[in-house]
């Protein structure tokens, strides 16, 4: 018997609790561990500007729109003779150069939302403006495919919409032991040994039994399963970092999740922007550079599949606060090493032919992407999940 | 009415009753007893905050001075915490319970944060003053508020080049909803709110030579329209009124929306969009009281945490201890999470939070110990910051002789019909009839750690 399946088995015949190593990496130890594929979602939350994270740099309506907040050329790192990466990225390149990067640009929807609210749950629902579905698309996921509430994890306190299905839900933690330490001190154990199912989790308090019956499943698979990757103390201080960290924990240590979601916050650079986009690209690229190293070591990477994608791009002409408002289409990132089509997987839009509101429009609509992940990585079927038709894109 | 009725009206338009109050008012008619409730909010009292602080940043110095600024800066971070304490004091003890109540619904409808402690406060003051006025003077007022003018970027929106944030936040949440406009429409609002700016002292200031007094094109009129005429322009269409009295029925009622009651509602409204109106027509309905609305709604965190307080009250010494729950149960006075607020609902519910909510009324009341974790460092709130720690407890002094006069020849069934308003779980209900017939303190925590007890 292997060692983990051995310590599982042991601690759950005798009932006992069998106190885990949080600190002691025992990758050496573990046999390999039946990979199953992963997908890491990372929300930029607040719109990022996409244009100044992959620059035109030779494109003189991006120069004319944007006088005090256009990145020239010799700030980027060149990706072909017309893009550049921002220079907050650098740790990506190696990435690109390697074939594990896929940037797909002038990704929307139709009539797009600008609203952050809106457009992000439009993104979170893969749903049309029209009919924005009340349920997540990993919630749906979920729905068809989950058999525990731990198939899907957000690294968060709260729960976002996507993880939210109609019957299901993932669950939201910020790390193994939390859920575990928190249940042990409560007295929810005693009410739930007297709760007599009856409810719909629809009404709330159905809802709130079912959390409580899933958080205690959860907890306990968690606290005994997860244990220290050997790059932890390599992450860097950001709370994305913290979130990747831990997420790279839970693959290391061979969870049986398959959907795990990140966000970073503060894209909304209305005014001042170029600071500030510097910083959360830095805090971004060197979080996404730790994170696969780690998963490279345990030979993980292989089995893992990082997106990230923003609610909406930012306006091609800058205003007078030297930021940008809310725009339309934006570039998305795919991140793995078996990709089918890597680097620049369609060209930038020309920036002559945009919307009434100076906005890129959309060429690749984002469902698109949902459906290719679903079918060609996670290998199920799009359909009741992404609920229109949209084409396979053939990057993975 | 019936006891649950009562305690109904009170949750939603208040923070709870105690028991007795609760037997008191069951004598009295419903039209009594909402008329009652409006009564004891006609006062409108800010919150009590000394700013004398300020004395000691004079206006010209600040400006010079980038050292001075930071002091200011820093004792601002500070002030403002102290604000955060008495905002949830009032909550707990106020007799005004509907205007605290309104208060609280309008922080979130005009969703605003804020560093300048002094500029919060009268923002704070004018939410209060307005709650159950006329929702016309409101806007304006709120659209002339230091703190919304430097929120959602007033101050950036120019005639040579407008800034979009606050007049698609106008539209989007605070009058229309999405949908309703057209981006155009944003635009041209935009250019009637240039030049907004404010003094020093929090006082609105139009910046001419800023303003554009220019004609615009606006949901089908024409005019050269200031920041004023657009409010009034949008208060025409309807739609505004389906969506304000939609977020109250969603808030006050129920998150499914009923259509029927909220086109009566629309039509007690639209007329001059007169608040208290609108409010004393949902507490007088009949399908207020309807068994779909009452118990059903999850408590925010605010609302457990001054319920239980309203019930047993409680003195915290430390009060970081009262930042620590409000960030770890995730609504945090003063500092909502971004433009729409807080959420409500099922969002308050994941499994973290559902544990620590379980358990707040022991960690509360029977200072039993806590874990708990920090938050996402890229939070970029100035007020939050919890340290990383295991095992605590809180540092309470809890009155139990004023609870225990409170419950004085009250039944347990009384305690349990006061507390819980939602149906009880079949298997959970045996767990509630072990539990005996006093009200003691042991029982009351019981009652509390239920899962029926999020519900109001």
């Amino acid at each position: 018997m292997k060692r983990r399946h051995f310590i599982k088995n042991t601690s759950l015949a005798t009932g006992m609790a069998l106190v885990p190593n949080f600190l002691k990496a025992f990758d050496d130890l573990m046999p390999e561990i039946l990979s199953h594929r992963n997908l890491v979602v990372i929300h930029l939350e607040g719109g990022n500007d996409g244009l100044n994270t992959i620059v035109p740099f030779n494109n003189d309506i991006y120069f004319n729109s944007r006088p005090k907040i256009a990145i020239k050329k010799q700030n980027t790192i060149r990706l072909n003779d017309d893009l550049g990466f921002h220079k907050s990225l650098a740790p990506l390149k190696r990435l690109f150069d390697s074939g594990h990067l896929s940037i797909i640009n002038n990704v929307g929807y139709p009539n797009p939302s600008r609203s952050h609210f809106v457009s992000s749950d439009i993104w979170q629902t893969a749903s049309s403006h029209e009919s924005i579905q009340t349920s997540g698309w990993i919630g749906r996921y979920l729905d068809k495919y989950g058999k525990m509430p731990y198939d899907a994890i957000q690294i968060d306190d709260d729960l976002s919409l996507a993880l939210r299905g109609v019957h299901r839900n993932g669950i939201a933690t910020r790390n193994a032991k939390q859920l575990y330490r928190s249940l042990q001190e409560s007295n929810f154990n005693e009410i739930l040994s007297y709760y007599e199912k009856e409810h719909h989790a629809e009404h709330n308090l159905g809802y709130l039994y079912q959390t409580m019956i899933d958080s205690k499943s959860s907890a306990r698979y968690l606290y005994e399963t997860v244990h220290d990757s050997k790059l932890s103390d390599k992450y860097p201080k950001s709370g994305l970092s913290g979130q990747l960290k831990v997420i790279g924990q839970f693959i290391n240590s061979g969870l049986d999740t398959h959907i795990y979601y990140a966000k970073l916050k503060g894209f909304d650079t209305h005014a001042s922007q170029l600071g500030k986009q510097d910083k959360l690209l830095k805090v971004y690229a060197e979080a996404i550079d730790v994170f696969v190293k780690d998963l490279k070591k345990t030979n993980r990477f292989k089995d893992t599949l990082i997106l990230t994608f923003s609610e909406f791009g930012r306006r091609v002409k800058q205003n007078f606060s030297n930021g940008t408002d809310h725009g339309a289409a934006n570039n998305v990132f795919v991140i793995g090493e078996t990709l089918k089509k890597s680097g620049l997987y369609n060209d930038l839009a020309t920036l002559q032919d945009l919307d009434a509101n100076g906005d890129i429009k959309y060429e690749v609509d984002f469902r698109s992407i949902y459906q290719t992940i679903l079918t060609n990585w996670l290998q199920v079927s799009a359909e009741g999940i992404v609920n229109s038709s949209q084409k396979n894109l053939g990057f993975i | 009415m019936t006891y649950k009725e009562i305690q109904h009206l009170y949750w939603r338009a208040g923070y709870g009753l105690k028991p007795r109050e609760l037997q008191y008012l069951s004598t009295l008619s419903k039209a009594v007893i909402v008329d009652d409730l409006f009564k004891k909010s006609k006062t409108i009292v800010p919150l009590e905050k000394d700013l004398s602080f300020i004395k000691d940043f004079p206006q010209d110095k600040l400006k010079v001075n980038k050292e001075l600024r930071r002091k200011f800066n820093r004792r601002n971070f500070e002030e403002t915490k102290i604000l955060n304490i008495i905002w949830l004091k009032r909550l707990e003890t106020t007799p005004r319970v509907l205007r605290e109540r309104m208060t609280l619904f309008w922080a979130n409808h005009f969703v605003c944060r804020d560093m300048t402690t002094s500029h919060i406060l009268q923002f704070n003051t004018t939410l209060r003053t307005h709650a159950l006025g006329n929702f016309k003077d409101f806007l304006k007022a709120i659209s002339k508020e230091a703190s919304m003018i430097k929120y959602l970027n007033l101050r950036q929106n120019r005639k040579s080049s407008p800034n979009e944030n606050f007049a698609r936040e106008l539209l989007e949440l605070f009058t229309l909803g999405e949908g309703h406009y057209s981006e155009k429409d944003i635009k041209e609002c935009a250019r009637a709110f240039t030049g907004y700016n404010y003094e020093f002292d929090g006082t609105f200031r139009l910046v001419k030579r800023q303003h554009d007094f220019g004609q615009k094109q606006v949901f089908g009129r024409q005019g050269d329209f200031n920041g004023d005429d657009i409010i009034d322009i949008i208060l025409e269409n309807r739609q505004c009124a389906v969506h304000i009295c939609e977020k109250i029925y969603s808030y006050f009622v129920n998150t499914n929306l009923n259509d029927d009651h909220i086109e009566k509602m629309v039509k007690v409204f639209y007329s001059n969009y007169d608040i208290e109106k609108l409010m004393r027509f949902v507490f007088s309905s009949s399908w207020f009281y309807n068994s779909e609305n009452i118990g059903t709604k999850i408590k925010s965190p605010i609302d457990l945490i001054v319920g239980i307080q309203r019930m047993v009250p409680v003195h915290f010494t430390e009060k970081r201890e009262l930042f620590k729950l409000q960030t770890l149960l995730d609504q945090f006075l003063l500092d909502p999470p971004n433009v729409a607020g807080w959420k409500g609902g099922k969002s308050w519910i994941t499994t973290n939070s559902l544990l620590l909510r379980i358990k707040l009324p022991s960690m509360i009341l029977e200072k039993e110990s806590y874990s708990f974790q920090t938050r996402g460092e890229e939070r970029n709130s100035r007020i939050v910051s919890v340290k990383n720690k295991y095992q605590e407890k809180l540092t309470v002094d809890v009155d139990w002789k004023a609870y225990r006069r409170s419950v004085k020849k009250i039944s347990l069934e009384l305690l349990r019909e006061s507390l819980i308003l939602s149906d009880i779980n079949k298997g959970t209900q045996y767990y509630v009839n072990k539990m005996g017939l006093k009200p003691s303190r042991k029982n009351l925590v019981k009652l509390m750690s239920l899962p029926e007890y999020q519900l109001c």
